[in-house]
């Protein structure tokens, strides 16, 4: 058999194999059988009858999308000889730098646990399970009280560690050339160039139609806003998570941006999702966690969702193990901490917030959230070599910067402001808390719509180049953050387009 | 069609350069890694499988001796396969490779090495994705390779995090 066939052949049965343990699954079994009472299905063409039963009745669609959400989130299967590290991280020395890093969060969540004399983990007293379930509801968004629990960790000291991450076979050479990368990043992944940014985003494109540009007061609907509305419907009336998209990528009206979001996420809402989020929420009653301290509601029920765990075969991170007490080093004792994996970090919560704006049923909110991680946001605090990682981001911009605004990079380095410190804050946390909400969730849906975070790096590096003329005139890095401290009034899409497609380079 | 292990012996990497080998100027770009075969008897190469570390570009020749009276010969297999698209990046840097008997126009044994069954010919690459019923209906072949995939994913649904009931930890563990 020929290479791509059999590479081919070897994702089929990946996926096939992925979704024979899922409710589509049994929901496609169930609907076949069902059809064998219909007049059009006969036994000498049963097997063409069926799939035209499918087709017709949607079901065919609905086995499209969860095959297309299986290409968009796992990796394409290995080499048979790569052992199951090499798809978390095909890079050794990026695993052993993940691998410390997560050895100094625990050691720090330690810390707290003896110095607070808090359990990593405790089962709640009857009477108090009673009064959280009472106060559920009210809960909302209020910050509990953090005085006496400090951060895990802050994202300045994540990229100190990204800072210091080396390639031991990497020889940069002692000469300065044209080619020295004079940001904090001293690690070779490739990143692209604005050429190559522009063939990959040609969507925003200064001749395409954009929400966030081409729907503004002055510009008359009939132009571009009122066919895209259009268009939005019909992609949601057919279902379709490819096409979704695909039509996102010129931004989602607000009326549909819910309904397109958990199209392209695979998002239903099947009695079963609403019972599994009542599920956790009484684990949550049940035990409370040292790590709840940290984070609000809907992140309570995440920590204690274990289907989580699965995510972690294509992330560099491993999640944290710990024994029943008394057990120490007994494998039927060992347990993860928390139950999802993920240990919360400061501002973590920021994930979440603008998803209240669009979700209002909590089980839905809760699956897009998850999804949301799963696919994009765990990339941002993992060490991996991954495009979409935030070591690569973190290159990506800088490189940007470094090639097309010199003279402000330059000066910036010059006064001890290297631009990383100041933007990867923003990168870290998608840019949530430091837009405008209507702005952050069209930078959001242009996520969704390439599937990637590149974009987080541009629009970085695009807020540089807006504000370069005040940057320049900068002597200090408090002046510098000074000028870049407040985001809310920017409007991302124009930002972008002219950064790629409307500067001279 | 079963498939074995053919041992062999790898030697170290040996640096092709020019002039002095002592001078630490100048680092070698190319290196040579010697294979041997212990067995004498002969036997069709279907894959060479290996992990790259930081190899931008690699060529096989292989020494061939047609009988006792002619001298060996050296005979290039594979030119200058690229590994690393970008070598001053670590696009393939670290990856796993196969390379196969009929991989590509440019992969070819000598008629000694493989013996190539009459119906099995290398099809054209080009032509489009192969027909997806057909590649479906051979995916029985490929049930080897999923097991190992399934092997090796955390991809249990667990539900349960506690161990009985109970989830009364101590402290975090570092592995």
């Amino acid at each position: 058999m020929l290479q791509e066939e059999s590479d081919l052949s070897l994702i089929i049965a990946q996926i096939v194999q992925k979704l024979k343990g899922s409710n589509l699954y049994s929901q496609l079994e169930r609907q076949a059988w069902a059809s064998l009472q219909r007049p059009e299905i006969k036994l000498e063409s049963l097997k063409e009858d069926i799939k035209e039963f499918f087709k017709i009745s949607g079901w065919e669609k609905k086995l499209q999308n969860a095959v297309y959400s299986e290409l968009s989130v796992f990796p394409l299967p290995s080499h048979p000889a790569a052992p199951p590290e090499h798809l978390k991280e095909p890079l050794v020395y990026m695993r052993k730098a993940q691998g410390s890093w997560e050895k100094r969060i625990l050691k720090s969540l330690n810390s707290m646990c003896t110095e607070l004399s808090i359990p990593l983990a405790r089962k709640r007293p009857v009477g108090e399970q009673k009064e959280l379930l009472n106060k559920w509801n009210e809960m909302g968004t209020d910050e509990p009280d953090l005085s006496l629990f400090r951060p895990v960790y802050a994202p300045k000291d994540f990229l100190e560690v990204l800072i210091n991450l080396r390639n031991p076979n990497y020889e940069n050479g002692d000469s300065l050339s044209f080619r020295t990368h004079l940001g904090l990043i001293q690690v070779p992944l490739k990143v692209k160039d604005i050429p190559e940014l522009k063939e990959c985003f040609v969507e925003l494109g200064l001749n395409t139609g954009q929400l966030g540009i081409d729907d503004s007061t002055q510009v008359p609907p009939e132009l571009f806003e009122n066919e895209h509305v259009r268009i939005g419907q019909k992609v949601l009336a057919e279902q379709d998570s490819a096409a979704a998209q695909q039509y996102i990528r010129q931004g989602s009206p607000t009326a549909l941006r819910a309904e397109l979001w958990a199209l392209i996420l695979n998002i239903s809402s099947e009695p079963e999702d609403v019972l599994y989020y009542e599920q956790l929420k009484t684990n949550v009653i049940q035990h409370d966690l040292l790590v709840d301290s940290l984070i609000y509601k809907v992140l309570l029920c995440f920590s204690r969702d274990t289907s989580v765990l699965s995510h972690f075969a294509y992330n560099s991170a491993s999640p944290p193990k710990s024994y029943i007490r008394g057990k120490l080093g007994l494998e039927e004792y060992a347990v993860f901490y928390p139950p999802n994996g993920v240990i919360p970090f400061h501002g973590f919560s920021m994930y979440v917030a603008p998803l209240c704006f669009l979700y209002h049923e909590p089980s839905k909110l809760y699956q897009i959230f998850r999804e949301m991680y799963v696919r994009f946001f765990f990339r941002l605090h993992s060490i991996s070599s991954h495009p979409s990682g935030i070591v690569s981001l973190c290159l990506l911009f800088e490189t940007l910067l470094q090639t097309y605004l010199p003279q402000l990079f330059y000066h910036l380095r010059e006064i001890g402001a290297q631009p990383l410190r100041i933007s990867f804050k923003w990168m870290v946390r998608a840019f949530s808390g430091y837009l405008a909400t209507d702005q952050l969730l069209l930078l959001w849906d242009r996520i969704l719509g390439y599937n990637s975070l590149e974009i987080l790096a541009v629009l970085a590096a695009a807020v540089f180049a807006f504000r370069a003329v005040n940057l320049m005139e900068v002597t200090s890095l408090a002046a510098a953050e000074a000028v870049l401290a407040d985001l809310s009034t920017l409007k991302v899409m124009p930002l972008l387009q002219i950064f790629l497609f409307a500067t001279v380079t | 069609m079963s498939r074995v292990l053919v041992p062999c012996h790898v030697k170290g990497t040996v640096a092709l350069q020019v002039g002095d080998v002592r001078t630490s100027q100048g680092r070698p770009g190319v290196l040579v890694i010697d294979v041997t075969f212990p067995s004498v008897a002969p036997f069709e190469l279907q894959e060479i499988t290996f992990k790259n570390y930081y190899t931008a570009f690699l060529s096989i020749r292989v020494r061939h001796h047609p009988s006792a009276h002619t001298p060996a010969k050296w005979v290039t297999c594979l030119r200058d396969y690229c590994l690393m698209p970008d070598p001053h990046s670590e696009e393939g840097a670290q990856e796993y490779v196969s390379l196969f008997r009929h991989q590509s126009p440019s992969m070819t044994f000598p008629k000694w090495l493989s013996h190539p069954v009459p119906c099995e010919q290398p099809a054209l690459l080009c032509e489009g994705l192969p027909d997806p019923s057909r590649v479906s209906s051979e995916v029985q072949q490929m049930w080897a390779l999923t097991e190992m995939i399934r092997a090796s994913h955390t991809s249990a649904r667990i539900g349960r995090f506690d161990v009985d009931g109970c989830y009364d930890l101590n402290l975090l563990s570092y592995t």
